[in-house]
């Protein structure tokens, strides 16, 4: 397998946007990454893109033509990957082993999902389809229902961990402050979270991460040929990891540890030769606040049960050791699901260019994705170094 | 003698799908029966039971596509 290395990055701010349409979040984040990498359209070779429900939501299907037409990338093979809010993620590992594998030099990942147009019931409906339709969605069991469940079941086994649930998605909103492309940036508070409107106990509204419209891209290309037409900061793919688990949660073996998580990272620290102490930052999915807190201690930067710690040290702040959800997170960035996992790549590669700006961490060569879909039966975990 | 099954996890639902609207706030659970975990409705939510893992719950029937549905022990009220 060859050292494949990302070279170009766009994406859109995040947010609601009626008056844009698929089209138009493909051209803008798209153009962004073809022109950060320098190179002309037609030096891509596939494109594969991400959306997870475009036919529900916008009665869109087909989306890798649609992408390729906008982008004026001609006749390229061009795919559509779907594994529900990991949809990012897994387009972007299928354009890793494309590249990797010797087929391409040069590749283009893309994200889009747009929204935030709908009744929040017809979003909780498109959602719906992540889990199981009959036996989970039919059974009255949204979303945030079965993380709810998560989070009933994680107090019972590990302890009352409300109040860090709290501080994660307070300082998720703390870091989306400084990121431009965020989509709400406001100042919250644990009180507010706690108190907020009730969505399923134990989950308020501000637990929840954000329907958002948005798009995200990654160029990517085989290291020895992004070495010769790379001006910035080469960021190299070092780990990657996709693994699985059932699609109902009655069916697992744990609901206070994902499985999928496990695996996934387990391969990814392998390929990379590290281990979590060795990360400097990461994007965790943060889909629920309950669910960042299982995610951080499944990625092994604490132990069992002690997330919760971590996080009410500040651990996990953008001043902690182990910075989590600098760009914000899907709770304060934003959550346009087919773009989501992009997104995080493009907050990574962002921070190990040391081009973040107001938000740059001043420690940033090694980050790390980690990106579920459905209740974790879809994990990608990747890991990236700054060359 | 009724079948009884135990909470193993819980929510109280209170923002829902189209088809649930009316019917919040409605309790989801996975019930423990026999060893085995299923999801179901557990009916007879009057927003006073204290809900706990553990808590034990009454079968009722299961619905059309043989999904199980609970219902709360009376509560003396």
């Amino acid at each position: 397998m060859r050292s494949v290395s990302v070279i170009g990055i766009g994406e859109t701010r995040m947010g609601r946007f009626p008056e844009r349409s698929l089209r138009d979040l493909i051209r803008e984040a798209g153009e962004t990454a073809l022109n950060d990498a320098g190179i002309e359209s037609n030096e891509i070779q596939a494109l594969f893109m991400s959306n997870f429900n475009a036919q529900f939501l916008n009665g869109q299907g087909h989306i890798g033509p649609l992408a390729a037409e906008v982008l004026g990338l001609g006749t390229i093979p061009a795919i559509r990957v779907e594994g529900a809010c990991a949809s990012g993620s897994l387009a972007f590992r299928q354009g890793l082993i494309a590249v990797a594998s010797g087929l391409y030099d040069m590749v283009l990942v893309g994200g889009v999902e747009k929204m935030a147009h709908l009744s929040t019931e017809s979003v909780t409906e498109g959602i719906a389809s992540a889990s199981d339709f009959a036996q989970e969605a039919n059974q009255g069991a949204t979303f945030p229902a079965l993380f709810a469940m998560i989070a009933n079941r994680y107090f019972h086994e590990y302890g009352n961990v409300r109040e860090a649930m709290a501080i994660c998605a307070v300082q998720n909103h703390e870091n989306a402050l400084l990121n431009p492309d965020a989509q709400l940036r406001k100042r919250i508070t644990v009180e507010q979270v706690k108190n907020g409107l009730a969505i399923a106990d134990p989950l308020t509204i501000y637990d929840c991460s954000l329907v958002s419209d948005g798009s995200a891209f990654v160029v990517l290309a085989a290291t020895e040929v992004a070495r010769t037409v790379c001006h910035k900061r080469l960021v190299e793919v070092v780990g990657s990891g996709h693994a699985g688990d059932t699609l109902t949660l009655a069916s697992k073996g744990s609901l206070t540890t994902f499985a999928a998580t496990i695996n996934a990272a387990k391969q990814a620290y392998a390929m990379a030769g590290v281990g979590p102490t060795d990360i400097h930052f990461a994007e965790v999915h943060d889909c629920f606040t309950i669910t960042q807190l299982i995610n951080i201690e499944d990625l092994g930067f604490f132990p069992k049960g002690k997330g919760a710690f971590g996080v009410a040290d500040g651990k996990t702040a953008a001043s902690g050791p182990i910075p989590i959800n600098v760009s914000g997170g899907l709770k304060a960035k934003g959550h346009p699901i087919g773009a989501t996992g992009l997104s995080q790549i493009y907050e990574v590669v962002t921070q190990l260019r040391g081009e973040g700006g107001a938000r740059q961490l001043p420690r940033a060569d090694l980050g790390l994705t980690h990106n579920i879909g459905g209740t974790a039966a879809t994990c990608v975990v990747n890991i990236f170094r700054g060359r | 003698m009724s079948r009884r099954g135990t909470l193993f996890t819980y929510s109280v639902v209170h923002s829902g799908m189209d088809a649930f609207k009316v019917q919040t706030p409605y309790v989801v659970a996975l019930v423990e029966e026999d060893r085995q975990i299923r999801l179901a409705r557990v009916e007879g939510y009057t927003g006073r039971q204290e809900l706990a893992v553990g808590m034990e719950v009454e079968f009722m029937a299961e619905d059309q596509e043989g999904h199980p549905i609970y219902r709360f022990s009376a509560c003396p009220d």
